[in-house]
């Protein structure tokens, strides 16, 4: 009797135990016929869900070639998923930004693209933008464009126009004070905003004038604490914390921010094509146009920045089924096309232009057509994101809250010189 | 008494019993523990191939680091307001819920809930809480009470503090009604006849009862207040500036963000001996005061 | 009397009226959070971003939660989370159980030496040591398989589940073992059919508690199971949770989606878990 029971016992673990069995193993298989494709991908909200768009493509091109996803959030996920498969061989594909070319690139650990056939598929400035020295080593999929927004019909009405310098933003701002309208929309709870518009600013502030102000940074030949073009660059994002619900600006978060701006609450918001999910989402006939923000000699271009960017290990062993995702990836314009439209981002394939209703569109195209477009690349790739920027953006917080003084908050980025290399 | 090689042969039999447990446990936390106090002697940057030996170099880095030792102090601060705080309301609640109040049941499970949800969501609510749906209480109501307790330096302990009682108190209040419920009524009753208040029945009888499990629930707070982290990620990410990074926070950032997992792994190892010290000085305190009650 | 067993008087007192409101207010303080979510999960965006935080959604919008279980491949996280949960819990059981009883039974050096070894993991934060951890897994090929997240999940829970059967070790009596010694059982025998059987209580305590903690475990499982096909909930959850979220309805539904298992398990198995706790408390 007894033993029956624990024999009973022993089985009925053997047998909840055995599905893991089933579970297991995946690692490597290289069957002649299927195909499992590793792919880690950093995700921004307004891709999310693409990937089941590009399962259902892929599956109708070419049937045994399958993903298996390592989805994530970028700014959480990407790079520590990156450090851990570091450790034991990196995914056959790593979908990043733009700025993961040159930080990654630089580890000897992507796969040179350079004349692959789906290249062709791409814009000259997408090829661009995921070289290196030289190398393809990133195809970029889209990209955003990064300024300020602003509610037209709140410009419209006050006959107010678009300030091209800051002598001119100064006066747009206290016009709009006047009509009881907060000039400037902020979501400060979200460090990595403060961080993003301190780069926009240093983009047509430090790295148009002197592109090479990273490196030279780092070969202790400048620095922050006596930089007036710095300086200038913290100045402005002053100038927004005194210009926005100052008592609520860190705790607001991005999508309130952006639905007051549709609403009329306030005028301007700097910001990036992730808030027109938003700004759509309130209002699907909300009139918004972008500008690039004044710098100090009125010639601030506007800023695109290279988003989604497909990169490819250099250890793949699956070379093969990587260029047939990829050429579906970039030569299915059906595929592409319903990515761009969820995503509210622009193309960067020949001959996809996205078909949902961008009502800054107009503006993008009058600067494209004067060159007044910058790529954010000029900057992310010469001051790293994480560890850098982001810290950065901390001290900057914490000098608005009045913690710390200016001079300490340059201080402090300049402490931080080695760990700004990309 | 047994013979002795019976003895022996039983006594290995009970050895093959804690081996099984003893060698997932020491492959699965013990050897990276391990790992990770060989990485705190090199400067590794988490990713590349190549340890850079520094040997205590991290360790002294610490100590000239303003940005680890002020996460040290917020993660004091929480820890400390959380304990009292935790302790106090778990008390007062299960005394609450061990009278005849109607409805005891719902009130504990209401109270109970949140814990079983994960603290990434719990901080996730709370910014919600704080900066929409508590001021909205203002417009509906009409007061002005700051409810922006994520939005400054100053109040950002506060706000975390209500994020974390929220989901915790219900936990140790279970603790503290069950030890409450086992105390036997004829204590009290022969107190009464005595003669005693109700004051003195509760000092005298009460809390020397509930001694065991004030321990249980002082160490257990203390020691998951010092690990705090999922429940900053998702609400305040450490912020604004720097003012709510507690010290595993601040060993994640470093690691990742910062490309310094040797540095890291160090700090961690200091909050593995704080861990330490404070379980060992708490309950070995609180042992004492058991036994003397 | 009711309401006096601690308090005396001023317990009667609580059970009645004044005292009846401030539980009121402090229980709807309480769940006020918890309306909140669920509320966001049944309206629009437009309802969101336009709407008080505090209004009641205008219709029930199950389109939220159709979206979140698409999001989150609801069939496959689900079973998986389930699977993981429930294998690694009995492991856990059976193998604190036994390593508690052995310890429990035996004066050696070794034996104290273990309980030791075992309680001093509580203090180890595993989340700091996350690279370690998954570097000692990809060793001996652990990642990226259920039975590797399984045993790690069985090794963070060792110290707790020791900590708390050694308490109960003391509710299982020796005589019937020793009885059960003379009639010739062997020591596993007596451990899996006597044992076992007492320790229900504990055990009911250790597999809900643990199950909570599995349950809504995102390291581990982000480290060991991330990709598609053994992906958990709690990792599947923090895809709708990127830095630009915008979506909080269909996110707030995951949310109910997830936590409604473990609410469920709770409220059914309360007693026990109650019973569970309290030999804890009682050490002394």
């Amino acid at each position: 009797m007894k033993n029956a029971r624990v024999l009973g016992f022993a089985l009925a673990l053997a047998l909840l135990v055995t599905p893991a069995f089933l579970f297991a193993g995946g690692q490597g298989e290289k069957a002649a016929g299927p195909v499992t494709l590793k792919v880690l991908w950093g995700q921004s909200t307004t891709d999310a869900g693409s990937e089941k768009l590009i399962d259902a493509a892929l599956a109708a091109k070419y049937p045994n070639i399958k993903v298996d996803w390592d989805i994530g959030d970028w700014g959480k996920t990407f790079q520590p998923k990156m450090q851990q498969y570091m450790q034991s061989g990196l995914p056959d594909v790593m979908i990043g930004k733009g700025q993961d070319v040159p930080t990654w690139g630089s580890q000897s650990v992507l796969a040179d693209l350079t004349g692959k056939p789906y290249l062709s598929n791409m814009l000259p400035a997408a090829v661009q933008a995921g070289s290196m020295k030289g190398k393809v080593y990133g195809v970029v999929f889209n990209a955003l464009y990064q300024g300020v927004y602003y509610n037209r019909k709140l410009f419209k009405d006050n006959g107010i126009s678009i300030p091209t310098t800051q002598a001119q933003l100064a006066q747009v701002i206290a016009k709009f004070k006047s009509l009881g309208i907060t000039p400037f929309a902020s979501h400060y709870v979200d460090t990595w905003s403060i961080g993003n518009q301190t780069m926009q600013f240093a983009i047509n502030g430090v790295f148009n004038t002197t592109p090479d102000w990273g490196d030279q940074f780092r070969a202790n030949k400048v620095n922050f604490a006596d930089s007036p073009a710095w300086k200038a660059v913290f100045g402005y994002d002053k100038l927004i914390y005194d210009n926005t619900w100052t008592q609520e600006t860190f705790s607001l978060e991005m999508t309130q921010c952006d639905a007051r701006v549709v609403q009329g609450k306030a005028a301007m918001d700097v910001s990036g094509s992730w808030s027109i999910q938003n700004f759509l989402a309130v209002d699907p006939n909300a009139d918004f146009g972008i500008f690039p923000f004044p710098n100090e000699t009125g010639n601030s271009k506007l800023i695109f920045e290279p988003n989604i960017t497909i990169m490819v290990s250099a250890k793949t062993q699956n070379m093969d089924a990587v260029d047939k995702l990829i050429s579906v990836i970039t030569g299915d314009k059906d595929l592409a096309l319903k990515i761009y439209n969820q995503t509210k981002t622009a193309s960067m394939l020949k001959g996809v232009t996205p078909t949902f209703t961008n009502p800054s569109q107009s503006d993008i195209d009058v600067y494209a057509s004067k060159g007044m477009i910058v790529d954010a690349g000029t900057g992310n790739n010469q001051l790293v994101w994480g560890g850098f920027q982001d810290e950065n953006a901390k001290d900057i917080a914490a000098w608005l809250q009045g913690q710390e003084t200016l001079g300490q908050a340059l201080a402090a980025a300049d402490s931080r010189r080695a760990a700004s290399r990309p | 008494m047994r013979k002795p090689s019976v003895g022996r042969k039983i006594r290995i039999q009970y050895v093959t019993l804690v081996a099984p447990g003893m060698l997932v446990f020491t492959v699965g936390l013990i050897v990276p523990m391990l790992l990770g106090l060989r990485y705190s002697l090199t400067s590794w940057n988490g990713f590349t191939r190549d340890l850079p030996w520094v040997g205590f170099g991290n360790y002294v880095k610490i100590l000239h680091d303003p940005y680890a030792l002020d996460a040290w102090w917020f993660t004091i601060k929480f820890t400390f307001w959380n304990t009292v705080v935790q302790n106090l309301f778990a008390l007062a609640f299960a005394v609450v819920l061990d009278s005849e109040l109607k409805a005891r049941k719902v009130y504990r499970t209401i109270v109970f809930v949140p814990c079983l949800v994960s603290p990434v969501i719990v901080g996730f609510v709370w910014l919600r809480m704080f900066s929409d749906v508590l001021p909205a209480i203002n417009s509906a109501l009409g007061t002005n009470i700051n409810f922006l307790l994520f939005g400054s330096a100053r109040t950002v302990l506060s706000g975390l503090l209500v994020a974390n009682n929220w989901q915790w108190i219900g936990y140790w209040m279970i603790i503290y009604l069950a030890a409450l419920q086992s105390i036997p009524r004829e204590l009290y009753e022969a107190a009464h006849v005595d003669g005693a208040s109700w004051l003195r029945r509760f000092f005298g009888i009460t809390i020397p009862m509930l001694a065991p499990a004030f321990t249980i629930c002082v160490v257990g707070i203390t020691i998951g207040s010092l690990k705090v982290y999922e429940l900053i990620v998702s609400s305040t990410g450490g912020g604004p500036g720097r003012a709510s990074t507690s010290i595993v926070y601040q060993i994640y950032n470093t690691a990742i963000s910062g490309r310094q997992y040797g540095y890291g792994s160090a700090l961690s190892m200091t909050l593995v001996v704080v861990l330490l010290i404070v379980a060992v000085v708490q309950a070995s305190m609180l042992r004492r005061r058991e036994v003397q009650l | 009397m009711p309401g006096d067993r601690v308090l005396g008087r001023p317990g009667r007192i609580i059970g009645q009226g004044v005292s009846q409101l401030a539980v009121l207010i402090v229980a709807a303080v309480f769940v006020l959070p918890l309306l909140i979510v669920v509320g966001y999960s049944f309206k629009t965006t437009r309802e969101l971003y336009l709407g008080s935080p505090l209004s009641i959604p205008q219709s029930l919008n199950w389109s939220n939660y159709a979206n979140a279980l698409y999001r989150l491949n609801i069939g496959t996280s689900f079973l998986n989370t389930l699977f993981y949960t429930a294998v690694s819990v009995l492991v856990l059981a059976v193998f604190a159980g036994a390593a508690s009883w052995a310890i429990a039974r035996n004066r050696g050096k070794f034996f104290k030496f273990s309980y030791i070894y075992f309680i001093i993991g509580i203090l180890i934060p595993y989340q700091a040591l996350f690279l370690p951890i998954y570097i000692v897994g990809y060793s001996l090929r652990l990642t990226n398989t259920a039975y590797g997240v399984i045993l790690m999940y069985v090794a963070t829970g060792m110290s707790f589940g020791v900590f708390l059967m050694t308490s109960f070790m003391s509710t299982v009596p020796v005589e019937l073992e020793e009885a059960a010694r003379v009639d010739g059982c062997s020591l596993y025998r007596i451990f899996f059919s006597i044992v076992i059987p007492l320790l229900r209580p504990a055990m009911a305590t250790l597999i809900i508690m643990e199950s909570f903690l599995i349950w809504n475990d995102y390291l581990m499982a982000s480290l060991y199971v991330s990709t598609g096909r053994l992906r958990t909930l709690t990792v599947a959850i923090q895809s709708l949770f990127s830095q630009q979220t915008n979506d909080y309805t269909s996110a707030t539904a995951a949310i109910v989606i997830s936590v409604l298992p473990i609410a469920t398990l709770f409220v059914a198995l309360q007693r026990y878990f109650i019973k569970g706790m309290t030999v804890g408390a009682l050490k002394g």
